[in-house]
Formats: C-alpha cells, structure tokens, sequence
C-alpha cells in the first residue's frame, strides 16, 4: 500500500517540474528492519518515482557499512540528500528519523534546494560562511506535529549547502530518546551547534547567523 | 511509544496548490481583518482571513458592545464579529481557523505558513492585534526548552505519563490543554482570570476533563527548578501561594502588546517596535498592509480598526491592479 495519496502524488508531481538539476536521495535502512525504517524508506523510494530527475539508493546500515561511513550515518533510519548526474554532491544534508507530518514539507523543500543548486540564504549570510575554515555540525530535533520545525531544518540544511564545512541533520526526537536526553531536548525545534551551543524555536536567519558565530568563536 | 505518521498533514504543508493561491491573505479575523475582507472579496480579489479563533482576541473577549455605529446593540463583541464575518463570507471570503507560525513578504508571490499548511498570496494584510504578552514571568526564559514551552502539540510526546500546567485562559490554552491529555498523567489548568474566556463548548469539555484540574482566578508567578523546570508557584486570588509539582509549563498569557512575532523581524519597526506604515497602511514592503490594533497610532476602538481595514483594502486593490489612483465603489 502507498503512503503518499493519489492527490498529493499529482501535486508533487507538478511541483517537480520545477526541478532542473538531478537529485539522489541515499537511503540507509537495515534487513530488520528498525521502527518507521520501512516507511522512510517507502516515502524515500515513493517520492522518487514522481520525477525523473529524482533517484533513490537504498544501503543496508549494517551490510553496506563502507557506504555508511562514507557518508558518516550513524544511525537509522537515515536519509542523505545529494546532488546526482554527472557531477555528484554531498552537501551534509541529513534527516535521521522519519521525514512524516510538517517535515514531509522540510524533505521536498530539500529535494527542491538541491536541485535548484542555490541555497536562498541572505548576502551577509552567505558572505560569513563563506569564510569557515573550521567544521560546523548542526542537529536540529523535531517532532512530526511541530509546524514551526520545518523553517529550523531548512534554515539548517540552507548552511549546509552553502559551506562544505557545514554538515546539518534533522533529527526526529521521539525516534532517538538517548540523543533528546543527550542534548536535554525537551522542546522543539532545538538547535543543538557543534555540542555545546543550542538554540530554541525557529529563529530568523541574523539569529542563528549570531549563534553559529558565538558557536566558532 | 508510538506517533501518527500524519503524511496526510505534511502534504498539505506544502501548499502551491491551485486552493491555496490568494490574492490577499489577511492574518486576523477581528474588525481590521473582517472588514478589509468585505471590501477585498467584493472587489473579486480572492481572499482568505486565517484566524485563531473568534474569541482570540480584543473584541471577541469583550462582553457588551453598544456603541458600533449601526448596530445599536447591546452585542458582545464575538456577535459583532461574526455579523462582519458573516458579510465578508457572503462577498466570497473565506475563513480558515488556524495559526500562522511564519510569513515569507518578499517578492511579488508572498508566503503565509499556518498550521495546515502554507498559502500563496499577492497582499498580506496583517491584524493581529494587540494581545501579545509585555512581560515574562520569573524563570519562563531560563527554563524554556527545559520545560516551558509554547506549543503542546510540539512539545506534548516529551511529557508522556508526567504532569504539567497550563497557563491561560483562551481558546488556545485549553485546546492546548486538552491536546495535552494524550501524554501528560495530570494538567493544572492555571486561569488568570475569575472565568475562562472561551468558547462554551470548549471550556465545559476542559473543564470536565478528569485528567484537567482547572484553577480559576489564579496567578502565575514563578516557574522554579533545577536546570529542568520542577514546579510552579502560583498565587490563587485571595488565597496563599502554592507551588504545584510540575515538569513541564505550557504559556498561553496574553497582554497589551502588538502581536508580531511571527514577522521574524522582516518588517522595518520605530524604536519602539511599532510597525512602519504609510497613510494607506502599507508597511515599508510593498504589499504587506498592517491594520488594526497592530498599530501603535491606533485608537483601540473596533469602529476605528474597521475602517483600517478598509483604507487596506482599497490600497491593495489598487496595488494588486496596478492603479494609480483608488477606485471607490459609490454603488
């Protein structure tokens, strides 16, 4: 049975029209496999089917372990969104858990940022980044019925693109409770930046521009 | 543990649908919102008013009006809006109930996220009034995401089998409220007010709740713990302060402030944080019009923010059509 509905396919299809350069869609699952692994993957692999331009690979996390590595997943279900074609690119855009509810939108809108090849954030923004020399990782946790979740992944996974220095990854909260205990998440949408700074909410860019500095600073 | 996949949800989310392009988009239903939606939707601009709810704001809590012109009254102010309401319907505007957590107001084709979804619009007028809380309370900023948060649907699954209190007296807390019963063992429903100031139906539900205990007239004073939010001191009217053993505190207080945050701080603000706007209330983006009680020049009377809703209209009819000049219907 199809996860994605008959009326939601048609949109997304049509949404996808837009897209120009080729995106591959990595997925890591295992043959047990772990809770909403089975639908990460069937969203992964039904969303691939809607445009041509769009491609799925699906690794066992524990068989395909050179693949994990070689895209630094550490847990599942994971979802790495890469540039595909002839000139393949790993931006370190990641989402760990399953990609249901509002950050179904966080995934498309992804899909979308990578193909398009331009992340949309500010000058000033793209400017400061643009002189990282040191690795940023960020980990925004979410829940599925959060709506103001999808603009702190996005944001994120827009700085991941925009620097081969940053790596982002949503993180489903209920999904990786060792992780939301880790990180005290108790709310969300929570930034976690290089371990030691956070960020609560879904703040406008300037903000988490402020919060990534004080993060390298 | 166990959440619905909600795929059906996230798909709305994405919005660009035929349904959801407008031509204007108004956030806010009360007199600025309804009446700017009368003369849009009568303009044939398609137009879509995304409100909270009727008694989410100024006048929908007020209890006896009887100074509207033209309606003698006396009314409360949640039959005077829906009379608006009613007319802004009947020109073809359509109502959504839902929050709107962001807004994208650049280009020409502007972005308005709600809960269900976002929607796509040439004009955004924004009339959000003035509800918008002046103050927090001790330990509210130290313990948020520890604890203290502003959304239970976001945050509820983190307080399974725990007890925790909500704070409010409005719709929204008490839908929060009992959203918050799938998770939570026990919700101490701390009311600031002598009564709940929502709808009926929607209090006796909460308030008969067995998992909700409701505190009338009571304040919140301080939110206490230990890296981890683990009670609050309330302080009953004319009763002594209590602290109720709590992991977690959901805020849904509502004050004298303009409601802006979910600008994102897009809009240019005097020093004071009053929006910018022009003599046709149009904020210094072309297309987004503020209206209303919004407004920090505003004489907080709903005859005053209808006809700031209306001056709205005609400018975004004139925006939209590219006029010059305003086209006023004398028929």
């Amino acid at each position: 049975m199809s996860l994605l509905q008959e009326a939601d396919r048609n949109h997304l299809i049509n949404e996808f029209q837009a897209l120009t350069e080729p995106v591959k869609l990595v997925m890591f699952t295992q043959e047990m496999e772990c809770q909403y692994c089975r639908e990460t993957r069937m969203i992964s692999e039904e969303v691939a089917e809607l445009s041509d331009k769009i491609s799925v690979e699906v690794y066992d996390f524990v068989r395909d372990q050179e693949i994990a590595e070689h895209y630094n997943i550490d847990k599942i279900p994971a979802i790495a969104i890469v540039r595909g074609g002839q000139k393949p690119k790993d931006y370190g855009i990641r989402f760990y858990g399953i990609p249901s509810g509002y950050e179904f939108s966080s995934l498309i809108e992804n899909i979308m940022m990578v193909s398009r090849g331009e992340s949309g954030l500010s000058a000033e923004t793209k400017a400061w980044v643009a002189n990282l020399q040191e690795p940023v990782h960020l980990q925004v946790f979410v829940t599925p019925t959060c709506p103001y979740c999808p603009q702190a992944v996005i944001m994120a996974h827009q700085l991941a693109m925009e620097s081969e220095f940053i790596t982002a990854d949503m993180v489903e909260a209920i999904e990786f409770p060792q992780l939301s205990n880790k990180y005290h998440v108790h709310g969300v949408p929570r930034t976690v930046i290089n371990e030691d700074t956070h960020m609560e909410g879904a703040a406008p860019e300037p903000i988490l521009l402020s919060k990534l500095q004080e993060a390298v600073a | 543990m166990s959440f619905d996949l909600n795929l059906g949800l996230g798909m709305s989310n994405l919005g660009g649908g035929e349904d959801n392009n407008y031509d204007v988009v108004i956030i806010g239903g009360g007199p600025a919102g309804a009446s700017a939606a009368i003369y849009t939707a009568r303009a044939d601009l398609r137009t879509l008013v995304i409100d909270k709810g009727l008694t989410a704001g100024a006048l929908g809590i007020t209890g006896k009006i009887s100074n509207y012109p033209g309606v003698p009254g006396p009314v409360t102010g949640a039959e005077l809006v829906e009379i608006m309401r009613a007319q802004a319907e009947s020109f073809g505007a359509k109502f959504l109930t839902d929050k709107v957590v962001g807004v994208d107001i650049h280009g020409e084709r502007k972005m308005v996220m709600a809960g269900t979804g976002a929607f796509y619009t040439k004009v955004i007028m924004l009339a959000t009034g003035s509800m918008g809380r002046t103050s927090v309370v001790k330990g509210e900023e130290e313990f948020l995401g520890r604890g203290v948060s502003y959304c239970a649907t976001c945050d509820g699954a983190f307080f399974r089998n725990q007890t925790v209190a909500v704070i409010g007296n409005n719709d929204e807390a008490l839908e929060e409220a009992l959203f918050l019963t799938k998770f939570a063992d026990k919700i101490h429903l701390i009311v600031p007010t002598p009564e709940l100031k929502a709808r009926e139906a929607l209090a006796a539900e909460a308030t008969t709740h067995p998992k909700i205990a409701v505190q009338l007239g009571t304040r919140l004073k301080e939110i206490m713990g230990n890296g981890q939010v683990a009670g609050v001191r309330v302080h009953p009217r004319g009763g002594s302060e209590e602290t109720l053993p709590v992991t977690g505190a959901f805020v849904y207080l509502q004050g004298g402030k303009p409601i802006t945050d979910y600008l994102m701080e897009q809009l240019e603000t005097q020093p004071n944080g009053c929006l910018v706007v022009d003599h046709e209330m149009q904020t210094t983006v072309p297309g987004v019009f503020a209206i209303g009680d919004l407004l920090c020049t505003h004489i907080k009377q709903a005859v005053i923010a209808a006809a700031d809703g209306v001056i709205a209209a005609v400018a975004a009819d004139k925006y939209i059509h590219g006029r010059k000049a305003v086209q006023t219907d004398w028929k």
